[in-house]
C-alpha cells in the first residue's frame, strides 16, 4: 500500500493540485497501462478504509492535521472505489460483456469521489488548492456520465413514462446522469464563488472560471444553454472575485469563448463580438484549435455587426476556416447569390452543428447588397455639366427597378432551384435593403426607379 | 311547466352532474300513470348514472316537446317511415342519454291517464303473437322488456313519434342485447350484422350514426342499469328492494340516491370499482412504487367514453380500456368532432384516452394516430398547449419509426418554431433534417416559410402563405399578422409616398 501511495506523497509533498490530480487520474498513463490494475491489487473492498488510513497515519501523522488525514483517507478509498468499478468495467469488456450496469457503477463511484472532495473541502479539512484537484475529478465524472448516459440510451432507447404521467413517452431526460453532474458542478460552482476567506491567496475563488467552463460544458452537451446564463449573471453579480487578468490565461480564454458564444447564440452580437475578441486577443498563439474555435463565431459575428468578411490572409492561415467559409465569403464578395446559396446549402450540416446557419443565412443580405452596388457602378456617371471638371463627376442616382431585377435573375439563373424572381420580388428585395441599411435611398414604384443617394448610396462601402 | 330559458340543453357526461342541482328544481313528480307502469319496470332512468354518451336535447316548439337529438332529425323528415337511424337508436344505447338527458332536464307534458294509443296497442299484440316469438326468449322477458320499452316513451310523451308499426319487437331486442353482451365478453362484435342485414338500403349517412350506437357496448337501458344498480348501489343486501319499493312514493329520495351514486362514479372513475368492498385509500400491496413502475396495467373496461382525471394512484385495471375499446374510442370520438365540434369535450376524451394508452404501455401505429389526431384538432382550435404536448410525444413515437406521418409533424414543428422565434431549437430542427426530409415537399414548404421570413422576403412569404399544405395555414395565421406589419413598415420605409407625385 505504501508503495502505490508513494506517488501521492511527492505529489503532496509539491503542493501541485495537477500532481495530485495526476494520482487520482482514473486512467492509466500510457507509459504505465497496469497502473490502475496494481494500484486496485493493492487492498480489498473490506480492508481498503483501514489499509488507507494505516498507511497515511504512518506516513504523514507529522505533517498533516488529524482532520486532514481523514479526508484523504476517505478521499483515496473513494478513488479506490472507483477504480474497482473500473477495473471490473474494464474485465467485463475484455468479455464482450459491458453493459449499462458498469458504466452506471463508474460513474455513482466516481461521484461519490466528487461528493466526498466536495464535503472535505467545504468544510476546511482540504487545503484550498485542493479545488482544483476537484476540478481535474469533476472533469473526470463528466466524462463518465456521458458514457453511461451513452450506455443507458443503448439499453432502452426510450423510457416508458412510470407512475402517473399521462403521456407514453417519458419526458425524463436522456442525459439523465449528464444532468446529475451538472448538478454537482453547480454545487462545487457555489462552494468556489461563495468562499468568505477574506485571505485573497488561499481563496477558493480561483477556481470560480475553471469550474464554469466545466459548467458550460456540460450544458452545452446537455442543450440547455440558457443555464449558462446564470452562471455567467452570478459571476458578473460577484463583486469581490480577485481582478480578471490575474487568473490562468486558460480560464480567461475559455471563459470568454463561453460568454461569447452565449451571447451569440442569444443574438447579443455586439457583446458577442467584444467577448470573443478578448478570446482571439489572448488566445495562446500556438493552439490553433482554439483560434479556429473562436474564429468560426467571430466570423459570422462580424458578418452582422460590421458587414465584413474575414480577409483571405486569415483565412489561408487556418486550413479548417478556409474550407469552411472560403467558397461563402468568395461569393459574398462577388455578389454571387447562387454560388453564396450552394455554398450554404452544402455547408449546411456543419453550419447547423456549430450552431452558425441562421447567423450566416443572414449574411445573404450581404452578397445582395455587393450585387446591387455592382449595378449602381455599372451605370455610370452623369454626364458632365457645364464648368464641371472630371473629379465632380457623379454617379447616375437614378436606376431603374429592371435593372436590378435583371442582375438578380443573372446571379440567381444556376442555382438549379429554378425559382423564378418575379417582379414584385426584386421590389421586396430593394426594400429590404433599404429597410435594413445597406441601401440609401428610395423607390419610386411610379417611375420603376430607385433614387439612390447622391452620397454613400451604399454605407461604408466607399461609394 | 317551467322551463329551462335556453332551448337547446347540451348534457354531456361530464355536465350532467354539474347541472343536476339546477334541473332538480324543474322536475315534478310524474304522473300515476306513469309510475304505476314503473312500478314492476325499475328505473328507467337511474342508467343516467352511466352517462357514457353525450347528447344534446331539443325543446321542440312545435310539439311544446323535449327531443333528443339523435331522435329528432328522423322524426322531422321522416315522420312514418321507419328508419335505421332510429331503429338502431331507440332500442340500444342513446336510450340511456335521452333518459338521463330527459329526466335531468325537463319534466315533459304527460298524459293524464292510461289511454295507449292504438299504435301501441298494436306493436303489444305483435308482441306475444305466436309467429314472433324466438327461441330462447321467454314470455316473461318480453313482457318485462315490453314495460321497459313503452315506458320508455311514455315517461317523455314520446308514444306518439315512434313508428310503433315497425319498432323491433321487445324479443328483437332482447336478442341483439344479448349477441351485444356477447361482444361485450370479448368475441369480435357482431350487432352491426344483426342490425345491417335488415337495412342494407338505408344511405350511409343514416349508417354513420348508426355505427355511432354500435359503438356503445353496452345494451338497452333498463338491463345495464339493472346491473349497474345492483354493483353501485345495492352491495350490501336486501336494503335494496326496500329503496325501490320506496321509490315510486318518494322520488326526492330517489334523486338524492341518483345524486349519490353519480358522486360515487365521480370518485371512482369507473363504476366497475365500486364494488370493491375496501375503500379506495386503503392501500393494496400492489400499490408500492416498483411495482407501478415496471408493471403496465391491462384494462378491461368496455366503455367507450371516459372523462379524463389525472392519476394519483396507480390506475385499476378495472377503469382502463384495452385497445379494441381505444380504437373504437377513436371511431366515435373522430365522428362526433366531426359532427359536433365541442372541443371542450373531444379534448377531455382524448387525453383519458392518451392515459389509458400510456398506463398500458400501448404504443405502435395506433398510439401514433391518437396522437396525430389529438394534435391535429388541438391546431384547429389553437390550443397550443395540448398541441404541443402532443407533438412531443409524436416526435419521440416517430424516432420508434412506428408510421404515422412524420413530414407532416415536422413541417408543423418547424412552423411553430418560426412563430416562437427560437433559435436554439430551430437550429436543432435543423440539425435532425436528413437531406431526404429537406426534399419533402411539406417540410421544404416549411423551411422555405422559414427561409423568407429570415431573408425578409416578404413577398415570397405570402405566397408560401397562401398555399401551406395540411395544416400549415393554422399555425401560419398566428403570426402572419406580425409579419404583414413587419412587411409594412418596411415598404413605407422604403418606397416614396405615391400621394405627392399625384400632386
Amino acid at each position: 500500500m505504501q508503495d502505490a501511495l508513494a506517488e501521492f506523497y511527492t505529489a503532496y509533498a509539491s503542493g501541485s493540485a495537477v500532481a495530485v490530480a495526476h494520482f487520482l487520474n482514473p486512467i492509466s498513463p500510457p507509459q504505465n497501462p497496469g497502473r490502475l490494475y496494481d494500484f486496485w491489487r493493492t487492498t480489498n473492498e473490506v480492508r481498503v478504509g483501514g489499509d488507507v488510513q494505516y498507511a497515511l497515519e504512518s506516513r504523514l501523522r507529522r505533517h498533516m492535521s488529524p482532520n486532514e488525514i481523514n479526508a484523504w483517507v476517505d478521499v483515496i478509498s473513494a478513488y479506490w472505489r472507483g477504480v474497482d468499478k473500473i477495473v471490473k468495467a474494464e474485465q467485463a469488456e475484455n468479455q464482450g460483456k459491458l453493459a449499462e450496469r458498469q458504466a452506471i457503477d463508474v460513474y455513482d463511484a466516481w461521484k461519490d469521489l466528487t461528493s466526498t472532495f466536495i464535503k472535505y473541502i467545504s468544510n476546511g479539512a482540504l487545503p484550498h488548492w485542493a479545488v482544483f484537484t476537484l476540478y481535474f475529478t469533476a472533469n473526470h465524472l463528466r466524462k463518465f456520465a456521458l458514457k453511461a448516459d451513452e450506455q443507458m440510451a443503448k439499453a432502452k432507447p426510450v423510457t416508458f413514462s412510470s407512475g402517473f404521467q399521462d403521456d407514453i413517452v417519458s419526458t425524463t431526460p436522456r442525459n439523465e446522469k449528464l444532468e446529475e453532474a451538472a448538478r454537482v458542478f453547480n454545487r462545487i460552482f457555489a462552494l468556489c464563488l461563495g468562499d468568505r476567506n477574506p485571505e485573497l491567496m488561499s481563496s477558493r475563488k480561483w477556481g470560480v472560471y475553471c469550474i464554469a467552463n466545466l459548467q458550460f460544458k456540460t450544458y452545452f452537451k446537455l442543450k440547455t444553454i440558457s443555464l449558462s446564463k446564470n452562471v455567467v449573471k452570478s459571476i458578473a453579480a460577484q463583486s469581490d472575485l480577485p481582478q480578471f487578468h490575474l487568473y490562468p490565461a486558460s480560464h480567461r480564454v475559455t471563459y470568454m469563448y463561453y460568454v461569447g458564444v452565449i451571447s451569440f447564440l442569444q443574438e447579443d452580437y455586439t457583446m458577442a463580438e467584444a467577448s470573443l475578441t478578448e478570446a482571439w486577443n489572448s488566445c495562446y498563439a500556438y493552439s490553433s484549435k482554439n483560434q479556429e474555435l473562436i474564429m468560426s463565431y467571430l466570423i459570422p459575428c462580424r458578418l452582422i455587426t460590421e458587414h465584413k468578411i474575414p480577409s483571405a490572409q486569415l483565412l489561408n492561415q487556418f486550413p479548417h476556416l478556409r474550407s469552411l467559409f472560403g467558397d461563402l465569403m468568395d461569393s459574398i464578395k462577388k455578389g454571387d447569390l447562387s454560388g453564396f446559396d450552394k455554398a450554404l446549402t452544402e455547408g449546411e450540416p456543419e453550419f447547423v452543428k456549430r450552431r452558425i446557419f441562421l447567423t450566416l443565412e443572414r449574411s445573404r443580405d450581404i452578397a445582395l447588397r455587393n450585387l446591387f452596388r455592382k449595378v449602381f457602378l455599372s451605370a455610370g456617371y452623369e454626364d458632365l455639366k457645364e464648368g464641371q471638371t472630371e473629379n465632380d463627376r457623379i454617379r447616375k442616382s437614378r436606376i431603374p427597378i429592371s435593372h436590378f431585377a435583371a442582375a438578380l435573375r443573372m446571379s440567381t439563373a444556376g442555382t438549379g432551384s429554378s425559382q423564378v424572381v418575379d417582379d414584385d420580388e426584386v421590389e421586396c428585395l430593394l426594400a429590404n435593403m433599404i429597410y435594413k441599411g445597406h441601401m440609401k435611398g428610395y423607390i419610386s414604384r411610379d417611375h420603376g426607379m430607385v433614387v439612390l443617394n447622391k452620397k454613400g448610396a451604399f454605407p461604408k462601402t466607399g461609394v | 311547466m317551467p322551463q329551462p330559458r335556453n332551448a337547446r340543453v347540451q348534457v354531456s357526461c361530464f355536465t350532467a352532474h354539474k347541472q343536476t342541482d339546477f334541473f332538480r328544481t324543474t322536475h315534478h313528480h310524474h304522473p300515476f300513470s306513469l309510475l304505476l307502469l314503473l312500478l314492476s319496470n325499475p328505473l328507467p332512468f337511474t342508467c343516467r348514472n352511466s352517462p357514457a354518451a353525450a347528447c344534446s336535447v331539443y325543446f321542440d316548439r312545435a310539439s311544446r316537446r323535449w327531443v333528443p337529438r339523435h331522435v329528432l332529425p328522423c322524426f322531422r323528415s321522416h315522420r312514418g317511415v321507419d328508419t335505421e337511424l332510429q331503429r338502431s337508436t331507440c332500442p340500444h344505447k342513446p336510450h340511456q342519454a335521452v333518459t338521463s338527458a330527459c329526466s335531468q332536464s325537463t319534466s315533459p307534458v304527460k298524459p293524464a291517464k292510461v289511454d295507449w294509443p292504438p299504435a301501441v296497442r298494436e306493436y303489444v299484440g305483435r308482441a306475444f303473437e305466436g309467429q314472433n316469438t324466438i327461441k330462447g326468449i321467454s314470455r316473461e322477458d318480453v313482457t318485462k322488456k315490453l314495460k321497459e320499452v313503452i315506458g320508455f316513451f311514455a315517461e317523455r310523451s314520446q308514444l306518439d313519434s315512434v313508428t310503433w308499426s315497425t319498432y323491433p319487437l321487445p324479443q328483437e331486442l332482447l336478442r341483439d342485447e344479448r349477441l351485444s353482451k356477447m361482444d361485450a365478453a370479448g368475441v369480435k362484435p357482431t350487432l352491426s350484422g344483426t342490425t345491417n342485414t335488415t337495412h342494407d338500403n338505408t344511405p350511409s349517412k343514416k349508417r354513420k350514426s348508426q355505427d355511432r350506437d354500435e359503438l356503445q357496448p353496452q345494451p338497452t337501458p333498463g338491463r345495464k342499469t339493472n346491473n349497474l344498480e345492483d354493483r353501485i348501489t345495492f352491495a350490501g343486501g336486501n336494503e335494496k328492494r326496500h329503496k325501490k319499493n320506496g321509490l315510486p312514493r318518494d322520488t326526492q329520495s330517489k334523486f338524492d340516491q341518483n345524486d349519490l351514486e353519480k358522486r360515487k362514479q365521480r370518485f371512482n372513475l369507473g363504476t366497475a370499482t365500486a364494488n370493491r368492498p375496501m375503500p379506495p385509500w386503503v392501500a393494496t400491496r400492489n400499490d408500492s412504487d416498483s411495482d407501478m413502475n415496471t408493471a403496465p396495467v391491462v384494462g378491461t373496461n368496455q366503455r367507450l367514453e371516459k372523462q379524463y382525471l389525472r392519476l394519483t394512484a396507480p390506475p385499476k385495471a378495472e377503469t382502463v380500456r384495452p385497445q379494441h375499446v381505444l380504437e373504437k374510442t377513436l371511431q366515435m370520438l373522430t365522428r362526433k368532432w366531426k359532427e359536433e365540434k365541442n372541443y371542450g369535450y373531444i379534448c377531455n376524451q382524448f387525453k383519458s384516452l392518451r392515459q389509458d394508452l400510456t398506463v398500458q404501455h400501448i404504443k405502435n401505429a395506433f398510439t401514433v394516430k391518437v396522437y396525430e389526431l389529438h394534435a391535429r384538432i388541438a391546431l384547429e382550435k389553437g390550443d397550443l398547449g395540448e398541441y404541443n404536448q402532443c407533438q412531443t410525444q409524436l416526435k419521440a413515437l416517430y424516432s420508434q419509426r412506428l408510421g404515422g406521418n412524420p413530414a407532416e409533424f415536422t413541417a408543423y414543428r418547424i412552423l411553430y418554431f418560426v412563430y416562437t422565434c427560437n433559435k436554439t431549437d430551430m437550429n436543432d430542427l435543423l440539425a435532425e433534417l436528413t437531406p431526404a426530409d429537406k426534399t419533402h415537399p411539406w417540410i421544404k414548404h416549411a423551411l422555405d416559410v422559414r427561409s423568407s421570413l429570415a431573408l425578409g422576403n416578404y413577398h415570397k412569404f405570402f405566397q408560401l402563405y397562401l398555399d401551406a399544405p395540411n395544416m400549415g395555414s393554422y399555425l401560419m395565421d398566428m403570426f402572419i399578422e406580425r409579419e404583414r406589419l413587419h412587411a409594412l413598415a418596411n415598404i413605407s420605409k422604403a418606397y416614396v409616398p405615391t400621394l405627392e407625385h399625384v400632386r
